[in-house]
């Protein structure tokens, strides 16, 4: 039942239900609280949340160097000249950035695909940014390439395509480990998990 | 009798979505419950007992739970999880093909155990030898089949006369081949060469192995891609999106240094 069946609703507030409900993994329910939420609200605080919202939509641009979500291109991490620029990790999303530069470890440039080849949901390589991405590795002086897509079924269809097209006989081309979680069990490990983590063991 | 509330089943995974922070919504065909859609609970944390369990194109023994909309997977242990298909982008882009048509022809609380055979069968073909092309043709003829939507290859289905050697039509709105003395209003009727007809009668006859064993000529292999896609989108409603990958893969220019 859409919202402009509830009788009694103003349809200003109709309207935000309908917008809420539009959210990933934000039902009817769920949107009603947050509208009625948002009407409680102090006005500043609300008008700073669409604020927000309008900033965003305005202001941010893709990366012309990583195509990852920023406010100025190229963004931080590619205009930052302590960032070593002969190695490049290829990840699916924005949030995979977030996610890598967590971990401290890591101190390369980055490519953002915006999702992986999923056959099934009918997204192909033209959908992706991978034309950005062989642009360049032909253009700049990448000596490694980290493929961090996802260890799924699609993830790995990426990488392959990946490493299919890129078209440079001079690159190392890698992807991150795969094996055990920390504070997973053997008992449970699915057999390729488990043998690509003893193709990987390591000396201790 | 209440029926009980767990059962135990073998399935292929068709494919999954995210459902809320950590769970999957999985699509499974299993061998005597049909086309069965469950959820995996924390399913997407790397931790979970289920994580790698779960990817497309694995078969499992599984534990369910009855839900109340869905089913809940408890458990899953792999029988085949197809890892030297998995390694090879042709075997995965054929492999997704398969799973979507068998996604779009299995009807939940169904049982096909045939068709569930034929797919694992498929795979196994397919593993083995991800350039055969002549697997999609037979999982497409055999899918048609097992739904109960065998084409006619004997006799024209409008004078109901023995089919003659000679070109031949078809249409899979009209229900397979026609001779060319009948001629009825059909947007979907094309063209049937004796050679096509004669692979289709292969196809129907043969066992897997036997029918993958053909080799044919590029002509006639596009011939019959073409023409039993056409009716599996026919009898389907709907184009088969995971087809244009593979098409983008049959025909893609590789750069030099890829071996």
């Amino acid at each position: 039942m859409t919202q402009e069946n509830i009788s009694g609703a103003s349809p200003s507030l109709s309207r935000l239900v309908q917008e809420l409900n539009r959210l990933p993994g934000i039902g009817p329910k769920s949107a009603q609280r947050l509208a009625y939420y948002i009407i409680r609200l102090p006005d500043d605080d609300a008008y700073a949340l669409a604020d927000a919202i309008t900033s965003v939509k305005q202001n941010i641009v893709f990366c012309e160097e990583c195509q990852n979500l920023t406010d100025a291109s190229p963004c931080q991490v590619c205009s930052d000249p302590r960032r070593d620029r002969t190695i490049i990790c290829v990840v699916e999303d924005p949030l995979d950035v977030l996610a890598m530069e967590r971990t401290r470890s890591y101190r390369g440039l980055y490519h953002v695909l915006h999702g992986v080849i999923s056959p099934i949901n009918g997204i192909g390589p033209d959908q992706l940014k991978l034309q950005e991405l062989f642009n360049r590795l032909t253009r700049d002086d990448i000596a490694e390439m980290v493929v961090a897509t996802n260890p799924t079924l699609e993830g790995e269809a990426t990488a392959m395509y990946i490493r299919r097209h890129q078209g440079r006989e001079d690159i190392k081309i890698t992807h991150l480990a795969r094996g055990l979680p920390v504070g997973g069990s053997l008992e449970y490990t699915d057999e390729t998990t488990l043998s690509r983590a003893f193709q990987g063991r390591q000396e201790i | 009798m209440a029926r009980p509330k767990t059962y135990r089943c073998e399935a292929v995974v068709l494919g999954y979505s995210a459902l809320s922070e950590a769970d999957l919504l999985v699509t499974l065909f299993t061998r005597h419950q049909g086309k069965v859609r469950a959820i995996g609970k924390g399913a997407r944390r790397s931790n979970s007992k289920l994580v790698g369990h779960l990817e497309p194109l694995t078969v499992l023994n599984m534990s369910m739970v009855h839900g109340r909309s869905m089913d809940i997977i408890s458990q899953a242990e792999v029988i085949n999880s197809y890892a030297t298909l998995k390694e090879d982008l042709i075997g995965i882009a054929k492999g997704l093909y398969l799973a979507e048509m068998m996604d779009g022809f299995g009807a939940e609380a169904n049982a096909n155990p045939d068709l569930f055979q034929l797919m694992i069968d498929t795979l196994r073909v397919i593993e083995a030898d991800p350039e055969s092309e002549m697997a999609l043709r037979y999982f497409e003829y055999h899918l048609l089949e097992v739904s109960g939507l065998m084409p006619e290859l004997y006799h024209c289905v409008e004078c109901r006369e023995e089919l003659e050697p000679g070109a031949h039509r078809f249409s899979p709105n009209v229900g397979g081949t026609l001779c060319l003395g009948c001629s009825p209003e059909d947007a979907h009727l094309r063209p049937l060469s004796l050679r096509a007809l004669k692979v289709l009668r292969l196809l129907d006859r043969s066992q897997l192995p036997e029918a993958c064993k053909l080799s044919i000529d590029d002509n006639l292999s596009l011939e019959l891609k073409s023409l039993l896609s056409t009716a599996v989108t026919y009898w389907l409603g709907n184009e088969i999106r995971s087809n244009s990958f593979l098409e983008h893969l049959r025909n893609e220019t590789l750069p030099e240094v890829y071996s």
